[in-house]
């Protein structure tokens, strides 16, 4: 009877918007990332993203990341770890919170790219300088 | 410069300068012979002088000669062959370079007989001459590529083997390649001749011949480098330069060399931002051909300790570099709160566009003292008359004069050119030298009259046994160092210098117009300040000390940190991290003289311009647009904004500065030995001594040279070359 | 073997055969390499004797042209020494005369008979140009190397000989012939040279000269022309003159 006027729709919106912490939390997650979902949070990696799944929605669409809210605008793919994205990609069905990475020595840890940012990775020159600066000598 | 390239130009074309300079020179010095004899190269008619080499004639018609072992100005050896001609009714041909031609003569330079001549000697001189044309450093400027690809043949018929020659080191500077040698003995001659180090020869004969040292030692010369220019192949190249470039992607910019305060004319050869190396630019009224060797390898020091970057001192007491805006708002700070408490000094390479704007910006503060580091004596005149301080007689006055005394200096070293120009007077035209001061070796018969300052005393009244000499002398010239008037009683001995030689140009056969007293400058600055009213010496800040010192380029310290009160802000404006940068406060990176146009005035007084190879590098900027734009922060705007309007400015107070390549004569020594007579003072015991003694003490002289890895590299040899028993 | 291969080869690739000679080099270096007895403190002072020689050989030449001396005064070194010029004389011989040094290893380089490495008391030279060459200075060579047993350019251990092959020695009247020290040995014999080098090594001197018994350049046989007293004046004149 409510679906048949459409009232599942607007108790489900009812529901995503509670769930998102109100009309301000809301819109501002509208705001951010252009979509509003309601899905079961499966884990949240060590930055403080969660991830979520809805089964109901097509493929592709059906697990997702909400960056932490620190990150505001400025979130960027790169912030998911490995182990998390192979989740979110359909690589794998089992999230880390289920079966944990196998963990090696060598790994370190997980960066976001810094492209555009302060600490953006520049190459060194190899090349010897045309012209050496005098460097002052230290007081001591 | 520029005057005589045209005036060349317009007299033989574009292509024989060099040579029919020497045959003009030939010429003039032959003026009184009676009559000329006219000759016939090609059938074009010349008039010559007889005695006229065939070689000079035919320059003289515009014909050039193809030659490896003739040089203009070394002695005639004749052994190349290269230069044979056919003489019309000679069943032979002859060698240009050496035969006189006589009256009536008909040359043919482009004869059958010639063409196969020369053909033929150059097939004789590339039967031992690697083809390794593509390893080797003078292609692209070579002689014997050039002439081989005119006049040679196009095949060879020698499958033998070619001949090898052992390597010689002959120091840091030149590399041999002997194998390369075709023994035209131009670097024997020039190093016998004129560099006066006989260290070089051939040994050996036939095909055993070869040039070299015989035992394993330098060639101890301040000159050396100039062999690598003279040599026609690639036996003789450069070390520094060696596989850095072809002659043909290097940009070239005249220039002036700053290195000494001759002002040799060079043409420094730049690619990409660097200055690849530096070459003599030919002026024969100052270096002829010829460079010393700071002058020509210091330049790769103009590509270390650079200062690149403003630097500010921090809270902490250490410089760092910041932008220009806060390096400028920091010293105009200083300058604006030192309430007219300002002075400055200038060093030996600074240029005088930056020269006359720093003087009006000190003045404009209100600070009076504008000091260089060069001292010249106050007493008398002081520098107030400008023939005091300079090298009045010109460079090529030396070659008129018949008697020369050094006092306190050692020329070989403070201006190698200038004693080479002593050399060649010494050898043709029978001038004698003598030396007060210590007993160093000049390359020439000097006579060591000792090093007591009393002698010059003993001169002034006639009481030394050399008086005698002086006042029969026809062209005395008295050649006075600025070690010498660095001394504490520099005045009076300066005061009786002066009246020796008014006395003796009363007596001498040259006249008013022979100017007897010459001050052989050491830095390129020196005669530009004090024409621009620079106090010399630094007596007056060490006095009174100001708040704000602006050091432009001072870094032979002579003033030190512990000299001034701690409070004192220093500012060091220059291109070069060495004694000045490090006891500055705030430092303003300026450029070097390959990287400014710029005007310098030489120890004769003669102005000439650097010109811009390069940007400065890094943030560095002109110095004088620096001063410039310090000024504005200051506020007091400096009435100039192109470099333009800082020429007006300079010739506004001094016309000479602005007359390139011309020396402004002056002429008061009447007036300046009348006030001289007025000096007394108490004069010294200790001996006359000079800073450059030893070939050693010779190429780090400033900022630019302590810098350079070359110059340090030829200390090194030359202290190494102390221990070999070979050197005499 | 291996030329005539070259040869063959040469001739079937059509090479145009053009005269060729082995480029002529000295064996001897034209630039100083220190030894244990040559270097610069290689002891060497003129004798008062030979100073003085020395004085009068220089107060031949003018004032101002003492340098001409050179080459008389490098002998009389070289002769001090004993057929060798040390490196340490051409200095003496350089102060003496006030020149630089490097004018003296000119010339002393320039001319082979100042020879610049040590070699042994007797300087055994064979001359083997064409005319020696032609009247068997092979065979002398050889002799020599045997009896001596070096090799050309190469001392005895004793310190006594030294071989060297020479260009033309300008006796070619009395060919095959050797010069040891200042002495011509001419008109050789291989038993001859045996003799000569054996009389040496005894410390002897052996008479110098031709060996096959005729006055210098003398013929054998005697004399075949200029028999006669020379004739007097007016000898083949027209008489009417």
């Amino acid at each position: 009877m409510a679906s048949y006027f459409g009232l599942d729709k607007l108790v489900k919106a009812v529901r995503i918007i509670r769930n998102h912490g109100g009309i301000r939390g809301a819109l501002y997650q509208l705001y951010r990332v252009d979509d509003l979902k309601d899905g079961t949070l499966v884990g949240e990696d060590a930055l403080g993203n969660k991830y979520y799944e809805n089964k109901q929605l097509l493929l592709g669409r059906d697990r997702w990341v909400i960056y932490h809210p620190r990150y505001g605008m400025d979130y960027d793919g790169s912030l998911v770890p490995a182990e998390w994205f192979g989740w979110l990609h359909h690589k794998t069905d089992k999230p880390p919170t289920e079966v944990a990475p196998t963990s090696y020595g060598w790994l370190s840890g997980h960066t976001e790219n810094k492209t555009g940012t302060e600490e953006a990775y520049v190459p060194y020159s190899t090349t010897k300088p045309k012209i050496e600066a005098w460097v002052p000598p230290k007081r001591i | 410069m520029l005057r005589i390239g045209v005036s060349r130009l317009l007299q033989h074309g574009s292509r024989h300068t060099a040579a029919s300079a020497a045959a003009a020179s030939a010429a003039r010095a032959q003026s009184s012979a009676p009559e000329k004899i006219e000759v016939f190269i090609d059938d074009i008619p010349v008039m010559v002088p007889p005695g006229t080499t065939v070689l000079q004639a035919a320059a003289e018609a515009g014909v050039e000669i193809p030659r490896f072992c003739y040089h203009e100005r070394l002695s005639v050896a004749g052994n190349c062959r290269m230069c044979l001609v056919e003489v019309e009714k000679s069943v032979k041909p002859v060698a240009a370079c050496a035969m006189p031609v006589m009256k009536g003569w008909r040359i043919k330079t482009n004869s059958e007989m010639t063409r196969k001549a020369r053909e033929g000697v150059m097939e004789f001189l590339l039967i031992n001459h690697p083809l390794d044309c593509p390893i080797c450093d003078q292609g692209g400027e070579c002689d014997l590529q050039d002439q081989s690809m005119t006049f040679g043949s196009d095949r060879t018929r020698f499958l033998d083997t070619k001949r090898a020659v052992q390597d010689k080191n002959i120091g840091p500077l030149v590399k041999t390649i002997m194998t390369r040698c075709i023994h035209c003995t131009r670097c024997v001659r020039f190093a016998t001749e004129i560099a006066g180090v006989e260290d070089l020869g051939t040994t050996g004969r036939g095909n055993d011949m070869q040039i070299g040292t015989y035992v394993e030692k330098m060639l101890m010369s301040e000159l050396s480098g100039n062999v690598i220019d003279l040599c026609p192949v690639g036996a003789l190249t450069s070390k520094p330069y060696a596989f850095t470039a072809r002659p043909w992607e290097i940009r070239r910019t005249d220039s002036i060399d700053v290195m000494d305060a001759v002002g040799s004319n060079i043409v420094v050869n730049h690619r990409t931002g660097e200055v690849l190396r530096i070459l003599p630019q030919v002026n024969e009224e100052i270096n002829e051909e010829w460079l010393s060797d700071k002058s020509r390898f210091a330049y790769d020091g103009l590509k270390r300790q650079r200062l690149l970057y403003p630097m500010v001192k921090d809270s902490s007491g250490e410089l760092r570099s910041c932008e220009w805006e806060d390096a400028l708002i920091v010293a105009a700070k200083a300058l604006k709160s030192a309430d007219g408490s300002v002075a400055a000094i200038a060093g030996g390479l600074v240029d005088a566009e930056s020269l006359v704007a720093l003087k009006d910006l000190v003045n404009k503060l209100g600070g009076e003292s504008t000091c260089t580091e060069e001292i010249f004596p106050d007493a008398g005149t002081g520098t107030d008359l400008r023939s005091s301080y300079l090298l009045n007689t010109k460079i090529v006055g030396v070659e008129e004069a018949d008697l020369i005394v050094f006092i306190g200096t050692n020329p070989r070293y403070e201006a190698p050119l200038f004693n080479a120009r002593v050399r060649k007077a010494w050898m043709y035209n029978e001038l004698n030298a003598a030396i007060i001061g210590p007993k160093v070796d000049l390359t020439y018969d000097c006579e060591h009259l000792g090093d007591d300052p009393s002698i010059i005393g003993k001169l002034l009244n006639g009481s030394h046994p050399f008086s005698q000499r002086l006042n029969t002398a026809k062209r005395p010239m008295i050649v006075v160092g600025t070690s010498l008037l660095a001394r504490p009683d520099g005045g009076v001995l300066y005061s009786q210098l002066l009246q020796l030689s008014q006395k003796l140009r009363s007596g001498c056969e040259g006249g008013a117009e022979w100017r007897v007293l010459n001050v052989l400058q050491r830095v390129a600055s020196q005669v530009a300040a004090l024409d621009l009213g620079y106090t010399p010496g630094v007596t007056d800040i060490c006095n009174h000390p100001p708040k704000v010192l602006y050091l432009l380029g001072a870094d032979e310290g002579a003033i030190t940190r512990d000299q001034l009160p701690k409070d004192m802000l220093v500012i060091y404006q220059g291109h070069h991290g060495d004694r000045g940068a490090e006891m500055a406060d705030v430092i303003l990176p300026g450029a070097a003289y390959t990287e400014k146009t710029a005007t310098y005035v030489n120890t004769e007084g003669r102005a000439q311009l650097t010109r811009a190879a390069l940007v400065p590098p890094g943030m560095a900027r002109e110095d004088w647009k620096i001063i410039r734009a310090l000024s504005e922060i200051v506020g007091t705007k400096l009435p100039y904004d192109c470099l333009d309007d800082v020429r007006m400015r300079l010739t506004e107070i001094s016309p000479n500065l602005t007359r390139y390549g011309e020396v402004e004569e002056a002429n008061y020594f009447t007036q300046a030995s009348a006030l001289a007579q007025l000096v007394s003072g108490k004069q010294d015991t200790t001996p006359i001594d000079v800073p450059q003694k030893k070939l050693e003490d010779f190429y780090m002289t400033n900022s630019i040279t302590r810098a350079s890895p070359t110059m340090a590299k030829c200390i090194a040899a030359v202290r190494k070359e102390a221990a070999n028993r070979y050197i005499e | 073997m291996l030329s005539s291969l070259a040869k063959t080869l040469a001739s079937v690739r059509g090479v145009r055969h053009i005269h060729r000679s082995a480029a002529a080099s000295s064996d001897a270096l034209f630039s100083h390499v220190d030894t244990p007895e040559n270097n610069v403190d290689t002891p060497f002072e003129f004798t008062p004797e030979n100073l003085k020689r020395a004085k009068a050989i220089m107060s031949i030449y003018p004032d101002g042209h003492k340098k001409a001396a050179v080459i008389p005064l490098l002998d009389l070194a070289q002769r001090q020494v004993g057929n060798w010029l040390p490196i340490s004389a051409m200095h003496a011989v350089a102060s003496l005369l006030q020149m630089p040094r490097m004018r003296v290893y000119e010339v002393a380089t320039f001319y082979t008979m100042f020879v610049r490495d040590p070699v042994g008391k007797y300087h055994v030279q064979v001359c083997t140009n064409t005319p020696c060459w032609l009247r068997g200075s092979d065979d002398i060579m050889a002799a020599v190397q045997e009896k001596l047993g070096i090799k050309t350019g190469e001392t005895t251990k004793d310190g006594l000989f030294t071989l060297s092959e020479m260009e033309c020695l300008g006796a070619c009247v009395n060919a095959p012939m050797i010069q040891i020290n200042d002495d011509y040995y001419e008109d050789l014999q291989v038993s001859d040279t045996q003799e000569i080098l054996d009389t040496l090594a005894a410390g002897k001197k052996p008479k110098a000269g031709p060996r096959n018994g005729r006055f210098a350049a003398e013929p054998l046989g005697g004399l075949t022309s200029l028999t006669g007293p020379p004739p007097g004046p007016g000898f083949k004149v027209r008489d009417d003159l």
